[in-house]
């Protein structure tokens, strides 16, 4: 039981965190977990095994889509952006990781630990 | 620089998709592989060391192709308990049961009448039972079941045959004035030595994984 709620929590704030970056920018999968590692300070970082099978995820479920284009260095990567489903879906999302912090903040006092 | 899209077309055989999208997926990994060597080169690391953090990644390819597979496959109607093991262990079982079916039906045709249910019978259906065996792990090894899901659809017409046999077992030790019942549970625990044997020998081809996805070294 443990095992899942931790595996539903970080598979939760990983899709979290791809609709977040992608909502500023188009990017492709490196710098997806480039960008996340980087802004996490090395919190969360994807490998590639966790970081594709979540992207295809999102993709079939049509909140992101990807494109191939080359990049800035000519070779061809493929972009993923946000789509408008994905958009829309990334608002309750944020909102239920909000209470979802505030609740937990409320019993365990998270945020001055 | 290593040939990572070979590196990850090798580790990905297990990958059942159709050819455009595996191949789509196998650059995208590769093209991921190949920034993250770089990367590791720019920082100073000389060549077998970028070699070998970028390995660090290649680990559990069995569970990314799955992971793969079942992020892309649109599931409709099916989910994945029922692709990897209901669906295939009902054609495995329901094709048994045809093929005994119609031996049996042969069986009772004048011309064979003489004949013993052992040669007319059994023995043409245990060489058949293979097909059975092989049609059901073939097709949870398809829908990207595990080594055990596999096999359990293999033997499935063998395993639920084993679970009414229980029940009768069962049933007589709370009723055990039934002489008849016990004999008669006894032979089809026999009964199911043989099948499962024959079933298993078509199962075990695709017990094992397609190419070398375990690897963790790269050449």
């Amino acid at each position: 039981m443990t095992k899942r709620i931790r595996s539903k929590i970080a598979r939760g704030s990983a899709e979290l965190a791809i609709l977040a970056l992608l909502a500023e920018q188009s990017l492709y999968g490196f710098e997806i977990s480039k960008r996340i590692e980087e802004r996490t300070g090395g919190v969360l970082h994807f490998t590639l095994a966790s970081l594709y099978p979540m992207l295809y995820e999102l993709e079939k479920r049509g909140w992101i889509a990807g494109r191939w284009e080359a990049n800035q260095a000519g070779r061809d990567r493929r972009y993923y952006c946000l789509t408008p489903t994905g958009k829309k879906e990334l608002v309750p999302l944020r909102r239920e990781w909000n209470f979802f912090f505030q609740a937990l903040d409320c019993l365990a006092g998270v945020t001055n630990a | 620089m290593p040939d990572w899209s070979a590196v990850v077309r090798d580790r990905l055989l297990l990958l059942d998709l159709p050819a455009k999208e595996r191949q789509e997926v196998v650059t995208e990994l590769a093209a991921h592989l190949e920034d993250l060597y770089e990367e590791e080169m720019r920082k100073g690391l000389s060549e077998p060391e970028a070699r070998e953090n970028v390995t660090s990644e290649l680990v559990r390819w069995r569970k990314l192709a799955r992971d793969i597979h079942s992020a892309k496959l649109t599931e409709g109607i099916m989910n994945a308990r029922t692709r990897q093991l209901w669906l295939p262990g009902l054609v495995s079982l329901a094709t048994s049961m045809f093929f005994l079916m119609i031996l049996i039906q042969i069986s009772m045709q004048p011309r064979y009448l003489g004949r013993s249910p052992l040669q007319m019978v059994l023995l043409p259906w245990l060489a058949l039972l293979p097909l059975c065996g092989a049609g059901g792990a073939y097709l949870s090894r398809r829908g990207g079941g595990y080594r055990w899901t596999r096999l359990a659809a293999g033997l499935f017409p063998t395993i639920l045959l084993f679970v009414l046999c229980s029940i009768l077992v069962v049933t007589h030790l709370l009723v055990p004035a039934q002489p008849r019942l016990w004999y008669g549970s006894l032979a089809v625990a026999l009964g199911i030595v043989l099948p499962t044997a024959s079933l298993l020998l078509g199962s075990l081809p695709f017990l094992r994984s397609r190419g070398h996805e375990t690897r963790s070294v790269i050449s």
